[in-house]
C-alpha cells in the first residue's frame, strides 16, 4: 500500500517536467511576447531591447527554462515581467485560495443537492418526479455557464439586490459574507455537476436496487428508508469519487469563466489574463499548480477505494 | 517667429492662473494654511468617503516612465504629478504649471520652472529641483530605456538654478513641450521619488510614490488596487476623498451590472455597446465627448497590392464613414475627414465637412480610382483584425462588404490581440484598423506615426515633404502658422491615402450620482482630486 503510494507519487514527478517544458515551450511558441504588449503601440526599438535583456527575455529558450526550474523548485517562483507581482505570493496565497474555495463550495453544494435528488429519482423512477429532474439535469448539462451567470447576476444581483454582483471575500476571515460572496458563483458553477450527479446517482441506485442483497434486506423486514440510505447509497460512493475526480479538469476549467464573470481573482483569471499577457512565469506557475491539484486528486481518488469499498482491501 | 510672438502665445497659455478662480484659490489656501498650521487634523478632517470604481482594461504597471496604456495613467495620475497639467475648461484643453509654480521662456529654446515650496513625496522626501533632474533623467537617458525618451530628445541641459528652480534648455523651440512635460498623457514630465526609485529599482511600478493628491497603498492582481488620501498634498482642501479602490475587472458588462446594484460608484471606462443601458439608468451620469482621437483602415505600402496608390485611394473613398459610424461605432462616433481631432482646437477646422480637404465617401470616385489601378482583376487582401480595441472586429466586418464593392475582396483573419501586436510591429498585414488615442497636439497624431522611418509608422507610407512639414512644425511656437503645416501635411497623407481614415471617438466614463465634483477632461484620464461621494 504505501510502496503503492510512493510510486504514483514518483510518477508524479515525472509528469510534473513533461507538463512544465510542454507549457514553456507552446507558450514561446505562440507570436507575440510581454513587452511589446506592455510597451503598447508608442514605443522605439532601443527602449524594447534594452527592457527585453532588462527581463532576460533574450536569452535561449533552454537556459530561460533551466533557471526558471532551478529557481521555482527552491520556492523562487518569480516575479511577473510587467507588473512585477510577486508569483508566489499572486498565484499560490492569493489566487490558489480563491479558485479552490469556489471549486470545494461548487463541489459541495452540488453533491447536497445532486445526491438526494437521484436518490430520489431512482426511488420514483418513470414518475412525473424522475422525468421533470431528468429535464432538468440535461437542461443543467447543456446551459452554459457564463450565460447563466450572467443571467443569475441580472435577476438575483441587479433586478432583486438580494447578492452581491461580484467580489471575492474570504470565508475564512469573514465567513458570513464569504459565502453570500460565494452564493452566485457556486450556483453557476455547480449546475453541471448537479446534473451529472443527479444522473450518475439515478443510475447506479437503480442498478443497486436490483440486486440481491437489498431484496434480502427487505426480507429482512428492515424499512424502506434503511434499504435506501443505508445499503442503498453507500454504493454510489465509488463511483462517484471516481467520476468526480476525473471532472476535476471540467470544474477548474468552468472556474476560468465563473471567475471572470463574477470577477474572482483566482487562477483561472490569472492564466487567461497570462496568457494573453504571454506572462510565461506566472503561466507556468498557473499550469504547475492545476497540474499538481489535478495528478494530486487522482491519487487521492486512487487511494481511498480500499476505504471505500471493503473488497478492495488487500488480504493479509 | 520671434520672441514676442512666443511671449503672446505664452501668456495665453498662462492667462488661466491669473483668472479670478485661481486667485480666489490661492487666497484660499493661504488661509488655510494660516489656519491649519497650529492644527494640521483640520485639513484632514474634510477627507471622506470612499469611491470604487472599476478599472476595466488591463494596467501594466504603475510607474509612469514605462507604461504604454491609459489605464494606468488613469491611476498614475491620482498618484504623481507633472510639472505641467492638463486643464479642461469645457470648451479648451491648456497646460498649466502643476508642480511648477511658474513657468517662464527665456528666448525661444529655454523654460525655467519655479517650483512650489514645500512639496514633500510621500515618502517624507522633499519634491526639489535636483528631484526634478532625477525624473527627467530617468526618462532622457535611464536604463532600461523609457519607451517615452523620444520626447526629451530635444532636451539638451538640466540646469538646477537654485533648489526650487530648474532650467532646461532645447536645442530647438519645441512646439510639444507642453504635451511631453504634461503629468498624465505626456508622462515624459510626471515627476517620481527618486528616493523610491533607488529603493525599490525596477519594481517602482508597483511601490509608486509620487506628490499627488492619493498615496499608493496596495496592488492585488486582478483584484483591486488601492490608494488613500495624501492629507499633505499641496492644493489646500483636496483631496475629498479618504480612500479610492480601483477595483480590476475584466467583464465589462459585470462592471455595469454592479455599478447598477451600487457596488460600485463608477468605471473608467464605459465600452459605446454600453452606453443605452447606462443612459436608461437614472442614478449614474455619463461623461464623454469626442476626444482627441482617430480610427483608421490602415493599408500596407510596402508591399503589394497596396504600393499602388489608386489603389488605396479607390479604399479611402469607398469607405461610406456614415455606416462605419452607425454600424461599428453604435452611432456614437463622429466621421473623420483627417486625422486632427476635435478637442485640438487650434488646429481643427469645425467646418471640415464643407472645406474640401481630407477624404469621404464618394463611391464614383473611389471606382474611378479603381479603374485606374495596376491591377484590374479581383484583388485579394488579408484584413487582419483581433478582438481588442474600442469595438473590436466590428470595423473589419464593416468594411470588408464595402471593399467588395471595389473588387477588393478582404479576407477576415481573427488573430489574437498579442499575435495581433505582433504582425502589425512586423507590417505582416495588407489591411488592419486601429486608432490612435488621448492625443491633444497634431505633433503627436501625425510625426511619429506617418514619419517615413518612424517607428509606428506600420503601414510604411513615405513621404519626405510630409517629414520635413512635420519637422518644421515641431518647432514653430506660432499657431496659425503651425496650423497651415500640419494642414499641408495632413493633406499630403489623406490625398496619397496613406491610411483611409474613419472617425473620432467619443471615450466614456460613468459614475454614480453619489459621485460629485469630477472634472472631465478629453484625455482620457480619471482624477480624483476634486470627488467627493455622498
Amino acid at each position: 500500500m504505501l510502496l503503492k503510494a510512493l510510486g504514483k507519487i514518483a510518477q508524479t514527478f515525472v509528469v510534473l517536467f513533461f507538463v512544465s517544458v510542454a507549457s514553456f515551450g507552446l507558450l514561446k511558441l505562440a507570436p507575440g511576447d510581454p513587452i511589446q504588449i506592455m510597451l503598447g503601440s508608442e514605443y522605439s526599438q532601443a527602449s524594447y531591447d534594452s527592457l527585453k535583456a532588462e527581463l532576460g527575455l533574450d536569452q535561449p529558450f533552454l537556459v530561460q527554462y533551466a533557471d526558471w526550474a532551478v529557481q521555482f523548485v527552491q520556492g523562487d517562483w518569480g516575479t511577473s515581467y510587467v507588473a512585477r507581482a510577486e508569483i508566489f505570493t499572486y498565484a499560490f496565497k492569493e489566487a490558489l485560495p480563491v479558485t479552490l474555495t469556489l471549486a470545494s463550495f461548487s463541489l459541495l453544494f452540488a453533491i447536497l443537492v445532486g445526491v438526494p435528488l437521484g436518490v430520489l429519482s431512482a426511488i420514483k423512477k418513470d414518475t412525473i418526479f424522475d422525468a421533470g429532474s431528468a429535464v432538468l439535469a440535461l437542461t443543467g448539462t447543456a446551459f452554459p455557464s457564463f450565460l447563466l451567470g450572467i443571467l443569475l447576476i441580472w435577476f438575483f444581483a441587479v433586478k432583486l439586490q438580494l447578492f452581491p454582483v461580484m467580489g471575492y471575500v474570504s470565508p475564512w476571515e469573514n465567513f458570513r459574507l464569504g459565502i453570500y460572496h460565494m452564493i452566485l458563483p457556486g450556483l453557476t458553477l455547480s449546475t453541471y455537476f448537479i446534473a451529472m450527479i443527479t444522473r450518475l446517482t439515478r443510475a447506479t441506485l437503480i442498478e443497486v436496487l436490483d440486486q440481491p442483497y437489498i431484496a434480502a434486506a427487505r426480507a429482512r423486514g428492515e424499512p424502506n428508508w434503511r434499504v435506501v440510505w443505508v445499503h442503498g447509497v453507500r454504493n454510489i460512493a465509488m463511483p462517484l469519487v471516481t467520476i468526480l475526480g476525473l471532472q476535476l479538469g471540467v470544474l477548474l476549467q468552468g472556474t476560468v469563466l465563473t471567475e471572470t464573470v463574477f470577477n474572482l481573482p483566482g487562477v483561472g483569471q490569472m492564466l487567461t489574463s497570462a496568457v494573453l499577457g504571454r506572462e510565461y512565469l506566472v503561466v507556468q506557475a498557473g499550469v504547475m499548480m492545476t497540474a499538481t491539484l489535478f495528478i494530486g486528486v487522482n491519487l487521492l481518488v486512487d487511494l481511498s477505494y480500499p476505504f471505500l469499498d471493503p473488497r478492495l482491501r488487500s488480504r493479509k | 517667429m520671434t520672441t514676442i510672438d512666443h511671449k503672446k502665445i505664452l501668456a495665453e497659455r498662462l492667462s488661466a492662473r491669473f483668472g479670478r478662480r485661481t486667485i480666489l484659490k490661492g487666497l484660499g489656501a493661504g488661509i488655510l494654511t494660516a489656519a491649519t498650521t497650529g492644527a494640521p487634523s483640520l485639513v484632514r478632517a474634510q477627507q471622506s468617503g470612499h469611491i470604487k470604481i472599476a478599472s476595466i482594461k488591463v494596467i501594466d504597471t504603475l510607474d509612469p516612465h514605462f507604461t504604454g496604456f491609459l489605464s494606468s495613467i488613469q491611476i498614475i495620475n491620482n498618484i504623481h504629478n507633472g510639472l505641467l497639467k492638463i486643464v479642461y475648461d469645457g470648451k479648451n484643453v491648456t497646460f498649466e504649471p502643476d508642480l511648477a509654480e511658474s513657468w517662464d521662456i527665456e528666448g525661444d529654446k529655454v523654460h525655467v520652472f519655479k517650483l512650489r515650496d514645500g512639496v514633500k513625496f510621500h515618502d517624507g522626501t522633499p519634491c526639489d529641483a535636483e528631484a526634478v533632474k532625477f525624473s527627467l533623467l530617468r526618462v532622457k537617458e535611464g536604463e532600461p530605456k523609457s519607451p517615452h525618451a523620444w520626447k526629451l530628445a530635444l532636451l539638451d541641459n538640466i540646469e538646477v538654478v537654485d533648489p526650487l528652480t530648474v532650467k532646461l534648455t532645447f536645442s530647438q523651440p519645441y512646439a510639444f513641450l507642453p504635451v511631453a512635460l504634461n503629468g498624465s498623457t505626456g508622462r515624459a514630465g510626471t515627476i517620481v521619488s527618486p528616493a523610491a526609485v533607488q529603493k525599490y529599482g525596477a519594481d517602482y511600478g508597483r511601490n509608486p510614490v509620487g506628490t499627488g493628491p492619493f498615496k499608493f497603498v496596495s496592488w492585488k492582481e486582478n483584484d483591486a488596487i488601492e490608494l488613500e488620501a495624501n492629507p499633505d498634498y499641496f492644493e489646500a482642501g483636496l483631496p475629498k476623498l479618504e480612500r479610492a479602490t480601483f477595483v480590476l475587472m475584466n467583464e465589462a458588462s459585470t462592471a455595469l451590472a454592479a455599478l447598477l446594484s451600487g457596488q460600485i460608484d463608477g468605471m473608467t471606462d464605459c465600452p459605446m455597446q454600453l452606453v443605452d443601458q447606462v443612459e436608461a439608468f437614472p442614478n449614474a451620469t455619463l461623461y464623454g465627448e469626442i476626444e482627441g482621437n482617430y480610427t483608421f483602415v490602415g493599408m500596407n505600402c510596402k508591399r503589394g497590392p497596396f504600393d499602388d496608390i489608386n489603389l488605396r485611394r479607390a479604399v479611402a473613398w469607398a469607405l461610406d464613414r456614415d455606416t462605419l459610424v452607425k454600424q461599428a461605432y453604435f452611432g456614437r462616433a463622429q466621421k473623420a475627414f483627417t486625422p486632427i481631432s476635435p478637442p485640438m482646437t487650434d488646429f481643427f477646422d469645425p467646418d471640415i465637412a464643407t472645406s474640401g480637404r481630407g477624404q469621404w465617401f464618394d463611391l464614383e470616385k473611389a471606382k474611378a480610382y479603381r479603374a485606374k489601378a495596376a491591377n484590374q482583376g479581383e484583388v485579394e487582401a488579408v484584413y487582419m483584425m483581433a478582438e481588442r480595441g474600442p469595438v473590436g472586429t466590428r470595423v473589419a466586418q464593416t468594411v470588408a462588404p464595402m471593399l467588395a464593392e471595389i473588387g477588393i475582396k478582404a479576407k477576415l483573419e481573427l488573430v489574437e490581440p498579442a499575435t495581433w501586436v505582433k504582425r502589425r510591429n512586423g507590417s505582416d498585414f495588407d489591411l488592419y484598423d486601429f486608432e490612435w488615442v488621448a492625443d491633444l497636439d497634431p505633433d503627436e497624431t501625425l510625426y511619429p506615426e506617418f514619419k517615413s522611418d518612424g517607428a509606428w509608422n506600420f503601414g510604411g507610407w513615405v513621404n519626405t515633404d510630409f517629414d520635413d512639414l512635420c519637422a518644421q512644425a515641431q518647432v514653430e511656437l506660432d499657431p496659425t502658422a503651425r496650423r497651415a503645416l500640419y494642414n499641408k501635411a495632413e493633406d499630403l497623407l489623406m490625398d496619397e491615402a496613406g491610411i483611409a481614415v474613419m472617425a473620432h471617438m467619443p471615450i466614456y466614463k460613468v459614475f454614480s450620482n453619489k459621485v460629485k465634483g469630477f472634472q472631465y477632461i478629453p484625455a482620457d484620464l480619471v482624477n480624483l482630486h476634486t470627488v467627493s461621494i455622498g
